[in-house]
């Protein structure tokens, strides 16, 4: 479970994740640009919402292509059950944890937009 | 339909359920209703009305024969009450449960292997859960009565059990058809009605020495609970909505099973050999079997077969059924609570009343039908003339009250009244919750 009000990045293995709202869905999506893997979730969104624009060099992400990286979520009320992909070869398909924990200070402001708010890195280490 | 007896148990007329127009028509049914009001007073009046809907489309036959209740059968099934019906059930299913859309989303790109992940994790965080209402049972202070209303709960269920599963049997949709039939069909006994699911439920109640036909304790139902047996058919009359209907009853299938292995096990602490747990007993069995034909022969195999196109609405309705299956098990938690700490209600009702207002002043005459509400704010009742019984549960005594003396009725929590004297008066003030 993640309590959307308090997380909204976490860490795989090396992948991170943050959560991306497009209309009121959230998706949890890939924290990666694909130039040399800037962070999106640090992006703002072009004035036409349909692109992010990266921080580091500034590349331009469609939303759609963005949220095409979105891992399988089931979100119900305040609570999210990610589906995380596995992180060796040996390692089953997916694992769900039931609690990933992130470092955002307890108060965080839970109407916050992650797409322009300093998420924080959150670590989820695989069971 | 909406016309009751005195009694606080309904007869053996399925046709007929007590729906206090009075109470009805305080509902406001512009708005629909909102995921945090599951349990409140607008939920409790759609859901016995959608409810009614509902078994309309189905058969019910009263035991005794229909000799005396031809009338009642040809109003409940006519022409006038169908239109209704039709004309007004998709909009009240819009009003009570419309607020799923936006509490369970789904997104991602799911796999067969993903959804696989997220029902094991849903399951084996519900295997590892404790049930509030057995809970509740086990530190009741009257745990026979606190067994009995959740018994009631059940009862809304068990006695018309898989009606909205048959909704889902016809049509042409391969081996997984057949896999969803194999298990209507244990349901049913195989067509030995001394084997049938709802045969062994009625035997399980006369144990309790409790009536068995058909909605007895219609005035018992809650709210939630109502919500989550109409929900089957909410999802099963509108086949657009199959997938997250074998979501949910696949969620339901697996779960079902240890949730009676601890039903069980409550029932013997509170009665020991005292009750008849055959029923209990089947499912704790019989639903490893389901549980396990759900996930592989319907569930995944839906999955594979038709592909990520539907495996979000798979995994919806899993999410769905947890959610309701979840409020069902409060709700009955929160009703046990409240009938088995009347006393204590009380005295907070003196107190509440002493610092509120007058409120809303309603007669009742002794032999008035009776019928159970509950409010969508707490509420002190304030006797001011007459005695009444206040009632909270099916099988335990009443609460006798007289001029004077108070209760606070937590919001969404369910209560009739019955006038002792020939007429009392009471008084309903709404509390601003704390
Ligand atoms: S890393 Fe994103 S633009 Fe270079």
């Amino acid at each position: 479970m993640i309590d959307l009000r308090r997380h909204n990045t976490v860490l795989v293995g090396h992948e991170r994740y943050f959560l991306f709202q497009t209309e009121t869905r959230w998706r949890m999506v890939h924290d990666r640009c694909p130039h040399r893997g800037g962070p999106l979730s640090l992006a703002r969104r072009t004035p036409d919402g349909r692109r992010l624009s990266c921080p580091w060099h500034g590349t331009k992400i469609g939303v759609a292509a963005l949220c095409r990286t979105a891992l399988p979520m089931v979100r119900s009320g305040d609570e999210a059950t990610v589906v995380l992909p596995g992180t060796s070869q040996d390692a089953p398909v997916s694992v769900i944890r039931r609690r990933i924990l992130a470092n955002l200070p307890p108060d965080a402001d839970a109407e916050t937009d992650p797409t322009d708010c300093n998420s924080s890195t959150g670590s989820a280490q695989p069971h | 339909m909406s016309t009751g007896e005195p009694h606080i148990l309904h007869g053996a007329n399925p046709y007929r359920r007590m729906l206090m127009p009075d109470a009805m028509s305080e509902v406001d049914f512009s708005a629909s209703l909102g995921a945090t009001e599951l349990t409140s007073h607008r939920s409790l009046a759609a859901h016995r009305v959608l409810g009614t809907f509902y078994e309309a489309e189905t058969i019910l036959l009263p035991e005794q024969g229909l000799q005396d209740l031809r009338t009642d059968f040809d109003l409940f099934y006519g022409t006038d009450l169908r239109r209704l019906r039709e004309s007004s059930l998709s909009d009240l299913e819009d009003f009570a449960f419309g607020f799923l859309d936006d509490e369970v989303d789904v997104t991602g790109a799911w796999t067969v292997e993903a959804l696989d992940a997220y029902f094991q994790h849903a399951v084996a965080e519900a295997d590892a859960g404790e049930s509030p209402a057995l809970t509740a049972i086990t530190a009741a202070r009257r745990p026979t009565v606190a067994a009995d209303t959740y018994l009631v709960q059940l009862a809304l269920d068990g006695l018309t059990e898989a009606s909205a599963m048959s909704k889902n049997l016809g049509g042409a949709y391969g081996p997984e058809q057949s896999a969803l039939f194999k298990i209507f069909i244990d349901e049913f006994g195989y067509g030995v009605h001394d084997a049938k699911h709802t045969t062994i439920f009625a035997k399980l109640l006369r144990s309790r020495s409790m009536a068995s036909h058909v909605h007895a304790y219609w005035n018992f139902y809650l709210a939630a609970p109502l919500a989550t047996n109409n929900y089957y058919y909410y999802v099963s009359r509108d086949h657009a909505k199959f997938f997250r209907y074998v979501g949910a009853v696949t969620y339901a299938e697996r779960v079902f099973a240890p949730s009676f292995v601890k039903m069980i096990a409550t029932y013997r602490e509170v009665f020991g050999d005292d009750v008849d747990l055959h029923y209990a007993d089947e499912h704790a069995h019989i639903d490893q079997h389901h549980g396990r034909i759900t996930r592989d022969e319907v569930l995944l195999a839906l999955a594979k077969r038709h592909g990520p196109g539907v495996i979000p609405e798979l995994a919806r309705g899993i999410a769905e059924a947890r959610l309701l299956g979840s409020w069902f098990d409060e709700d009955t938690a929160a009703q046990i609570g409240w009938a088995d700490t009347i006393g204590y209600h009380r005295e907070l009702g003196l107190k509440a009343a002493a610092e509120s207002d007058e409120g809303r002043r309603i007669d009742l005459a002794a032999g008035s039908p009776f019928g159970t509400r509950s409010h969508d704010r707490t509420t002190a009742l304030v006797v001011a003339d007459g005695e009444l019984d206040l009632v909270t549960t099916a099988t335990g005594e009443p609460d006798r009250m007289t001029r004077g003396d108070a209760v606070l009725i937590p919001s969404g929590r369910l209560y009739g009244l019955q006038a002792v004297s020939p007429t009392c008066t009471y008084e309903v003030r709404p509390i601003a919750d704390q």
